[in-house]
């Protein structure tokens, strides 16, 4: 099936060596590893504590990256879930400000993701001559507006009691417990990617929907399931940003969207479907993080690190288009 | 199965060369004796009124020997300023002064920065009391208000229909100033003929407050003045106020560079005057207090002193409305037909 | 039949809009109003033709916003720094600047295979923050600007410039699309571009040409925004390109390729600009603008999925008849 070997290898021995260091998960390491070499010469503060300390706003788009990385293998996006993490924090701040406990509270924001993600997959699969792109851009401002209305004037809110959020904020060692979070969903991710039914499906039916609905996958179930999961992902990436700033406000959340999709084509994951690794795509968000660490410590100005990334972007996918073409030009060559 | 195996050696690869990174770290760059490093949070990048405020913190911070980082947050949002403050920590600066862009958000960080040993002050926009040693505030907010007030109440003659024009409804400084006026309004009797029918929010864009300005004019044709305290939103009102030849005419707190073609007598001028105070003598101040923090001449408690040389002043911290402490640079500055020339090419 | 269809429906919502606005608010049904929401709009209505283009060949650009902000910020620069003072030579600037990022964009889609998502995505990254780096952080406002927002203010035979230019795009694009063999190469390549290779469109050329006008659209529309606010800065026109997407599939234009037309992107974006202007005016707290816009621009493109399913069904009953 597509899903089982995304990208061929060769079966000889001897080539697989070379075959893992040729592939591009192979290069994204060998990136991951300059980008870090790069960024210990040019900043003498890139140490694992502070480069650990520095992540957490960063790990919780990379909860993002891994359902964005199953919606982009459908073929679909989505880009409310900025919102959705705005409305699920602003919900989890009002309820605790109510007196909720903190468990309850968790449950609410996570609650509250869900529902959202659920509305967006609700109204995708019921509505599939409309592009994903275009019902999520419509929820992007209704959740958000949602937000602004729940926060009133001011358009903030502190958490008074923080001591549940400060808890799970904290560290083992140098490693916050959400790197540890991330790691596990890391793998639950890319085994359902690889190892399970659902990943294959994800992949066939963004390879190609008809045929997928022919030889009897759900494919509306699929698609509801990437989406409600997408929602309760981002419900995670809130609960811990409130960690990080006690409260939360209108823009919580703005441009996360874009910075998950972003890792997810950076990883090699198409947009257009049923194309991609979820290892490539780990990588390579440890490698946008790790580089916009390493350039934020010698105070680069913002805009500039937004160029490189736009840079970056493009020539991750042009790059490997631009070989295959000639290597097809040199095989039809080589036929004549 | 050799999937597993190219994952794995991933993993191990990706684990070694963090961990090769890390086994060298370096001694807090120099001693007490080095050159220390100050460094300033703005709200956002692309904006000459942070800009100037940058300006006149560099200008002091390096006649006085230090040395000055900034750190632009990639957008205007309170996520963006926790990113920067958290380089900054790594960085080992000796202060952060920030100019926030929600009052609560940065409590986590700077907290952490406190207790890492780094000064943190905040300047034109503050954050909460737990976040900070002290604040340098522009003008106080009462102070704002009264002349915000006063010239709504000349602008109008006395009496009739008046709207605001602010940013947006999250911006901590306008909602500041908007209570204090309408307190003020409800406190004063001379206010009593006034009546502040409207409350729009343009964004600090060009288009919505641009939308919002031509509904408030549909909407109240009585309406006498607006006032809006923010930029982006009196250029946007005042453009649409001359280009109408408008009855209704305009104050509040803008840039004199973006504001020079409004301000003037007559009808042809939307904006007969408006305030604001010196960006750059704020980034002075905030720096001042950046260095007395670091120098250990204050803690940020009121009642204490300092000096600032270039200023010509000693400020004195005094107590906040919000429960911590401030220094107030002075009285907003008003920008009539007369002196708008001579400012329009500073800031 | 059909396609008038669909019209139809645009315009039937459209006047029920402004009908209930009226009702709630009735100074919003006089002309200078209808003259101001065109200004206000016309860079958005303008960018909504560039933007049909290139949903039609089955395509999408988010990274108008940004070539927007660095064209207008360009000219504002050009202009307060004295270097040029004629407006039509801004223009020309501006627009020419627009062309380069979009034909950019269009070999990295076109000849590159990059996916359009992908490569505007990039050029709203890179765009964006070369507006900021030659901004220097500085704005040009109303006083450096100095007579160019002038153009904004003028009229022609009682209509505003900025009216004229979006009438002449209107016209120019009608045509093109309806009428030429450029035009039918677009609908060609959207609805079937392998099919379109085959019968020996060349493909990779449309879409370069097809993103070189959005751009250079784009470029038109940051210096319109600069003249019609008097200011440049380098954020201006944020987010932007959501509207103009927005505006499209409103009007009824197919994010999948080939379908689509010029009226109704004209509809979906008048649509859109009465609703914004409606707001407001109709007394909707200022907290609450922004979900009733959203609401509003999704209940109007789900009435429009609707009637469309309606219409589908009662014409295969006709058949089966």
């Amino acid at each position: 099936m597509a899903g089982k070997s995304g990208r061929t290898i060769n079966a000889t021995p001897s080539n697989r060596l070379k075959g893992a260091i040729l592939s591009w998960e192979g290069l994204l390491v060998l990136i991951f590893i300059a980008v870090v070499i790069f960024c210990r010469i040019i900043s003498p503060n890139y140490t694992v504590e502070n480069v650990l300390r520095e992540m957490p706003k960063y790990l919780s788009e990379i909860f993002l990256f891994f359902p964005m990385a199953f919606i982009l293998m459908l073929g679909e996006i989505d880009i409310s879930v900025g919102s959705i993490v705005c409305l699920s924090a602003t919900a989890g701040c009002l309820f605790s400000n109510m007196g909720l406990s903190f468990p309850l509270v968790i449950v609410t924001i996570l609650l509250v993701g869900t529902i959202c993600g659920a509305i967006n997959a609700l109204l995708i699969t019921r509505f599939p001559e409309l592009p994903s792109m275009i019902i999520t851009l419509g929820t992007q401002i209704i959740f958000r507006g949602i937000a602004e209305i729940a926060l009133g004037d001011g358009g903030s809110v502190a958490v008074t009691d923080f001591k549940g959020f400060m808890s799970i904020a904290g560290k083992i060692g140098p490693f916050p417990y959400m790197f540890f979070l991330v790691l596990i969903s890391a793998v639950i991710f890319t085994v359902i990617s690889v190892k399970m039914r659902y990943g294959r499906e994800v992949m066939a039916v963004g390879s190609n929907r008809d045929t997928s609905y022919y030889s009897g996958i759900k494919v509306r179930r699929v698609i509801f399931i990437a989406y409600t999961v997408m929602g309760l992902m981002a419900g995670v990436a809130a609960l811990f940003l409130t960690a990080a700033s006690y409260g939360a406000n209108t823009t919580t959340g703005t441009g996360f969207e874009m910075d998950a999709i972003a890792m997810a084509v950076f990883g090699g994951i198409a947009t257009t479907g049923g194309k991609g690794r979820m290892v490539g795509g780990i990588i390579s968000a440890f490698i946008i993080v790790c580089l916009r660490i390493g350039l934020g410590q010698i105070n680069l100005n913002s805009q500039l690190i937004l160029l490189i990334i736009g840079v970056l972007l493009i020539f991750a996918v042009l790059l490997p288009n631009i070989s295959a073409m000639i290597k097809a030009k040199q095989k039809t060559k080589a036929a004549k | 199965m050799s999937k597993k195996i190219i994952a794995l050696l991933l993993c191990v690869v990706m684990a070694l060369s963090i961990a090769a990174c890390g086994t060298t770290t370096p001694t807090d760059d120099g001693g007490d004796d080095a050159q220390k490093t100050y460094a300033i949070v703005p709200k956002s990048a692309g904006n000459p009124y942070n800009e100037k405020e940058v300006e006149g913190f560099k200008e002091i911070i390096e006649a006085n020997g230090g040395k000055v980082v900034v750190s632009y947050p990639t957008e205007a949002t309170a996520d963006a300023q926790i990113t920067c403050i958290n380089s900054l920590i790594s960085q080992h600066v000796d202060s952060i002064a920030v100019a926030a862009n929600d009052a609560n958000a940065l409590q986590a960080v700077l907290t952490e920065a406190m207790q890492a040993g780094i000064k943190v002050s905040g300047l034109d926009s503050a954050v909460n009391k737990d976040s900070r040693q002290t604040f340098a505030q522009q003008a106080g907010i009462k102070e704002v208000a009264q002349a915000l007030c006063d010239a709504v109440l000349e602008i109008a003659g006395g009496e009739g229909q008046w709207a605001i024009v602010s940013a947006s409804s999250q911006a901590t400084n306008q909602n500041a100033w908007i209570d204090a006026m309408k307190d003020l309004m409800a406190s004063d009797d001379k206010y009593a003929k006034l009546e502040l029918v409207d409350v729009q929010y343009g964004d600090d864009e060009p288009i919505k407050s641009t939308t919002v300005t031509q509904a408030l004019l549909s909407n109240y044709p009585d309406l006498k003045v607006i006032c809006a305290p923010t930029t982006v939103g009196i250029a946007a009102a005042a453009k649409v106020l001359q280009d109408q030849k408008s009855a209704c005419k305009l104050t509040g707190l803008g840039l004199p560079s973006e504001m020079a073609a409004y301000i003037g007598e007559g009808d042809d001028f939307s904006c007969p005057y408006m305030f604001l105070w010196n960006p750059i003598d704020l980034g002075k101040l905030s720096a001042y207090i950046s260095m007395a923090l670091v120098e250990g001449k204050i803690t940020g408690a009121a009642g204490e002193t300092f000096e600032a040389k270039d200023l010509g002043v000693t400020y004195t911290i005094v107590d906040a409305a919000d429960g911590g402490t401030e220094v107030i640079l002075g009285q907003p500055f008003a920008f009539t037909p007369d002196n708008i020339e001579e400012w329009k090419v500073i800031y | 039949m059909k396609k008038n269809f669909r019209e139809l429906s645009l315009v039937i919502v459209l006047v029920l809009l402004v009908g209930a606005v009226s009702i709630k608010n009735p100074s919003f049904l006089s002309l200078g109003n209808f003259a101001e929401i065109l200004k206000n709009n016309a860079v958005t209505m303008i960018l909504a033709l560039g933007m049909l283009c290139v949903l039609l060949v089955g395509g999408i650009d988010i990274s108008v916003a940004s070539t927007m902000a660095l064209s207008g910020m360009s000219v504002g620069l050009l202009f307060k720094f004295n270097i040029i003072s004629s407006t039509p030579l801004g223009f020309l600037i501006g627009i020419a600047i627009g062309a380069v990022c979009g034909l950019l964009i269009g070999v990295i889609v076109g000849y590159g295979k990059v996916a359009p998502i992908i490569a505007t995505m990039g050029g709203m990254y890179i765009f964006r923050s070369l507006a900021y780096v030659i901004s220097d952080s500085q704005w040009a406002g109303a006083d450096a600007l100095r007579h160019f927002p002038n153009f904004a203010l003028g009229s022609f035979l009682g209509i505003n410039n900025c009216v004229w230019i979006v009438i002449a795009c209107y016209i120019i694009f009608f045509v093109v699309l309806k009428w030429t063999k450029f035009g039918r190469n677009i609908y060609a390549v959207g609805s079937n571009p392998i099919a379109a290779e085959i019968s020996g469109i060349n493909v990779a050329q449309v879409k370069l040409c097809v993103y070189t006008i959005m751009g250079t659209l784009a470029g038109l529309g940051g210096v319109l925004a600069t003249t019609i606010y008097a200011s440049a800065m380098p954020s201006m026109q944020l987010g932007s390109e959501m509207d103009v997407i927005a505006a499209c599939v409103i009007g009824g234009v197919s994010m999948s390729g080939g379908r689509g037309s010029v009226i109704g992107a004209l509809l979906g974006s008048l649509i859109l600009a009465v609703i914004g202007k409606a707001l407001p005016l109709v007394g909707i707290s200022a907290i609450a603008q922004n979900t009733v816009k959203g609401l509003l621009i999704v209940v109007v493109i789900l009435v429009n999925v609707i009637t469309q399913r309606a219409m589908k069904k009662r014409s295969l009953e006709r058949r089966e008849m």
